[in-house]
């Protein structure tokens, strides 16, 4: 996957939604490692401002932090330990198969826009950005930081992804587990439409460290499909073919098949301490972060 | 059960050609559809519950049977189908309504027309309600006002609605016609003619009777007198004078006494007693003396039955002199010349009084060049060489003159020859130039019709060509070449309406015949043996331009027939009395299109696009976006 960058193409974004956006910021619930800079608290002890609590002093502990005035009233040393904020950074697994650009509606452009608009929302709080697009394997990711002046390249890039090929949840995970070991707020912009088991490497992800935040895109047609009679099927992603005849209560078990999928990718997410939430592409990318993501409280 | 539109072959033919068309695009709709989707996974749940209908080609059989059964009471509609039992042998009748100018002729009763009218109503009233009628109006033309039309009131509408026209009546034409018409329906019925009988000639009742004739006869005047024709012609005795004459007869059966009195432009110009014998035209002849534009009205003065042929106007158009100014020191040599014709003023100046643009037709310049050439068409009479407009390029001591250009209208009917010219100048002519004469020693008369400039190279009035004849003649075809239609020969005629023939002469080229009505549209015509036809259905002018030659048609008289018809007595005549062996019919087309449009319409609420928009809408929102989007809102 490469990423050109067209500099006359549309943004994905206006400037409206951009100005809305500059309030909201991206928290994360678990405490993370990592060097000190962020806005995020941590439960981990280390170099901070806030106090967090006193210890037994042993050898070789900084003696810049000793309590000097308890040991002068109890002659013990104690340790004054404080509370770290880290940074840590934010990765974004953008869905980039061939999947994401069937049906009428586009899902890969809302997904493009839905990915600009958090790294701009981590941007202005100086958040580090990792955008990961991915199908069947990693491909080239895109690092951003230090303010929003960075958005633009930012923008060019997710501009210039193009979709094509399998997703593979699996070897995705994989690749990005090797390749990522700090742990982090992970968000995954995905139709979650695998044919692999999905779900499994979504816990994968979880157990080893990364809070999830999962956004399930979906076209109207993905869930209720519009079409009656006689249909000939492919898939937009493998090319396997069916046949069938479809009316109205094939709609129905077909709805509450993808119902039943996506509580799963729900139910996966919230046992991990993790969140999830499904859009419709019919809903505006501003509804959808000022509605259902921001109840989320990944932003806020 | 009947069908009146179409047959019942025709029915079943077109109801299988849709039948076959909507099977195919109900099949084509159903047929498998392509579609690309994002993942397979959740329609092997929905497959499971459809796999037993996979084999069913049709899926909603009731919608083809809706469809096919909605087209075809659409189709019956359209057949307007009856029902009732109608008698086998129904027939098409045709009613020829004499509308001929004479059905204007009043009655004791109103007119001719109104009786005309009774007598057809009476006769369609009688007529079994399963016959079919054609109207035909018949005068000049035989012009169908209805269709075959089985529905009795529009017909009746139609004889209520005709009205007398300007043409005499053309039976001949108009049973010619009916016959035609009979032949394309079914059975035939009758040809009844509806009207008093008067033709416009003899011959227009000459063909054999159809045996299935009928007349409704209907009482005429008889008496009346009218004029037949008005017309203007000039007078040889000088500009201005004319010769009006009117031709008027007695189509009755006694003597009459008329008074005819003529005015123009509201003065009486004349007045005679006629003693008009029966069944024959008279002539009479007024002078009339004007240059002036006017109408002139002709009347007769007698109380009979037909009014509008008594009365006759004609236009008169304005009588236009060319003005011509010759500059020349010797009036005397020219004033016989012009002074011959009489449809010219000629005004003799001194070449000192020269002005380029005077207020005349014609300038003629005599042995004198100008400092500033005239703005008008001119004749150069022997200008000085050395400034003359056409190149000079000798002057011949004696110069004999040998051709004329006949072929050219400068030089039309000029014969004379051997006449010794002195002093004659001899041009070289530019291109462009027509040569209108010649001598031994080359061109001596030139004419430059880009500018309308014609020289002389010699006086024809002063040299020895003043005693021959071509002299005013020449002047008469150079004038006549510079302003040809304050030349033109005019012809005034007033007539009836109707079909006009005038002779024009064979040699008449047929691409400068124009034939134009009063509004500006060319009228058709025709051409044979050097006679020109046309036919005027309505009242007005006429003009037939010929070159040189117009002729003025003002056809303000109705076409009034002369000759009477005499019905045979083996025609049947008076009101019928049909046999009507039928119950009511009811035309059941309405119901049947609103069924077939009820049916379609609940097509498709039931199984069409809408309830299918419909079905895919019923599907629930995901339970946890209902709340999500609960929240948002």
């Amino acid at each position: 996957m490469n990423s050109a960058t067209p500099a006359t193409a549309d943004p994905l974004l206006d400037r409206k939604l951009l100005e809305k956006l500059e309030r909201l910021t991206v928290r994360w619930r678990k405490s993370f490692a990592g060097l000190v800079g962020g806005h995020n608290i941590s439960r981990f002890s280390g170099p901070g401002q806030e106090f967090l609590d006193h210890r037994h002093f042993h050898q070789g502990d900084d003696l810049r932090a000793v309590n000097w005035r308890a040991y002068m009233r109890l002659e013990k040393l104690f340790l004054k330990m404080f509370q770290v904020e880290p940074r840590v950074p934010i990765r974004m697994l953008l869905d980039t198969s061939g999947s994401m650009i069937t049906g009428e509606s586009d899902k890969f452009l809302y997904a493009q826009r839905l990915a600009a608009a958090l790294c701009y929302i981590g941007l202005v709080r100086l958040d580090t950005i990792c955008i990961q697009p991915f199908a069947s394997h990693l491909h080239d990711s895109f690092l951003c930081g230090g303010g929003r002046h960075r958005f633009v390249p930012a923008m060019h890039f997710l501009t210039g992804l193009k979709p094509t090929g399998a997703s593979d949840f699996l070897a995705v995970t994989r690749q990005f587990v090797a390749n990522y070991p700090q742990r982090g707020l992970l968000i995954v912009i995905s139709d979650f439409l695998d044919e692999g088991d999905c779900l499994k490497a979504l816990q994968y992800l979880s157990d080893f460290g990364h809070e999830l935040m999962l956004i399930q895109l979906w076209a109207d047609e993905d869930r209720t499909p519009p079409w009656d009679g006689e249909l000939d099927l492919e898939d937009a992603e493998t090319g396997a073919k069916l046949q069938l005849t479809f009316d109205a209560s094939a709609r129905e078990l077909y709805a509450k098949s993808f119902d039943e999928y996506a509580d799963a990718i729900e139910r996966v997410a919230m046992r991990n301490d993790g969140r999830y939430v499904g859009i419709s592409t019919s809903l505006s990318l501003e509804e959808a972060i000022f509605g259902p993501i921001i109840q989320t409280r990944v932003v806020q | 059960m009947n069908f009146i539109n179409l047959s019942l072959g025709e029915l079943v033919a077109i109801f299988s050609g849709i039948s076959a068309l909507m099977v195919t695009l109900y099949l084509l709709d159903r047929s498998r559809r392509k579609q690309v989707v994002a993942t397979l996974r959740f329609w092997t749940h929905a497959e499971s519950n459809t796999e037993l209908r996979q084999r069913r080609r049709i899926q909603q059989p009731w919608s083809l049977v809706l469809q096919l059964l909605s087209m075809a009471l659409l189709l019956l509609a359209i057949a307007q189908i009856q029902w009732g039992s109608l008698e086998r042998n129904a027939h098409d009748h045709v009613l020829i309504l004499d509308t001929s100018a004479w059905t204007g002729a009043r009655t004791a009763r109103g007119t001719i027309m109104d009786d005309e009218r009774l007598a057809a109503l009476a006769w369609v009233r009688s007529l079994p309600s399963s016959d079919r009628v054609l109207l035909v109006r018949a005068d000049g033309l035989a012009t169908p006002a209805t269709v075959m039309e089985s529905r009795h009131a529009a017909v009746e509408n139609a004889i209520r609605d005709s009205r007398p026209s300007s043409s005499a009546l053309n039976l001949d034409q108009a049973i010619e016609f009916a016959k035609r018409a009979q032949h394309q329906g079914r059975q035939s019925g009758e040809i009844v003619y509806a009207g008093p009988g008067r033709l416009a000639s003899d011959e227009s009742a000459s063909s054999p009777l159809p045996s299935n004739l009928r007349v409704l006869t209907i009482n005429k005047p008889l008496e009346n007198c009218g004029i037949r024709r008005i017309g203007l012609r000039r007078s040889g005795s000088g500009s201005g004078e004319w010769e009006v004459f009117l031709s008027t007869r007695n189509y009755g059966t006694v003597e009459k006494v008329a008074q005819l009195a003529v005015q123009f432009g509201g003065a009486p110009i004349g007045n005679r007693t006629l003693t008009l014998k029966p069944n024959a035209e008279q002539e009479t002849v007024f002078p009339l003396r004007t240059k002036a534009a006017g109408l002139i009205e002709a009347r007769l003065i007698n109380n009979d039955a037909f009014a509008d042929d008594n009365r006759a106007v004609l236009e008169v158009p304005e009588q236009k002199a060319m003005r011509v100014i010759a500059y020349t020191d010797e009036p005397e040599q020219l004033r016989p010349v012009l002074a011959a014709n009489s449809r010219l003023t000629a005004q003799f100046r001194a070449t000192a009084a020269y002005d380029p643009s005077p207020d005349a037709d014609v300038v003629i310049l005599d042995r004198f060049v100008p400092q500033q050439p005239p703005k008008l068409p001119s004749v150069w009479i022997e200008p000085p060489a050395q400034r003359s407009p056409v190149k000079v390029k000798t002057v011949a001591a004696t110069a004999k003159l040998s051709r004329w250009n006949n072929d050219h209208e400068l030089g039309q009917g000029l014969r004379t020859k051997d006449v010794d010219l002195a002093n004659s100048e001899i041009f070289t002519p530019a291109d462009g130039d027509v040569v209108v004469a010649e001598s031994d020693h080359g061109p001596v008369i030139l004419a430059r019709p880009s500018s309308k400039l014609i020289v002389l190279g010699f006086s024809p009035t002063r040299s020895a060509m003043k005693y021959e004849l071509a002299t005013p003649l020449l002047f008469a075809n150079l004038l006549r070449w510079v302003r040809p239609e304050l030349f033109r020969r005019w012809e005034l005629n007033g007539g009836t309406v109707g079909p006009v023939e005038t002779e024009i002469g064979k040699h008449v080229d047929p691409s400068a015949v124009h034939v134009i009505s009063e509004n500006g549209k060319a009228v058709p015509y025709t051409i044979n043996d050097g006679r020109l036809r046309f036919f005027a259905g309505l009242p007005g002018t006429v003009r037939v331009q010929t070159g040189d030659r117009e002729i003025v048609y003002s056809l303000t008289l109705p076409e009034v027939g002369v000759a009477a018809w005499n019905v045979p007595a083996t025609v049947r005549r008076g009101i019928p009395t049909f046999r009507v062996t039928e119950s009511p019919v009811k035309d059941l087309w309405p119901w049947l299109a609103f069924l077939g449009a009820a049916g379609l319409f609940a097509d498709w609420i039931l199984f069409g696009r809408g309830r299918r928009a419909g079905r895919v809408a019923h599907v629930p929102a995901r339970a946890s976006q209902r709340v999500l989007q609960k929240r948002a809102s």
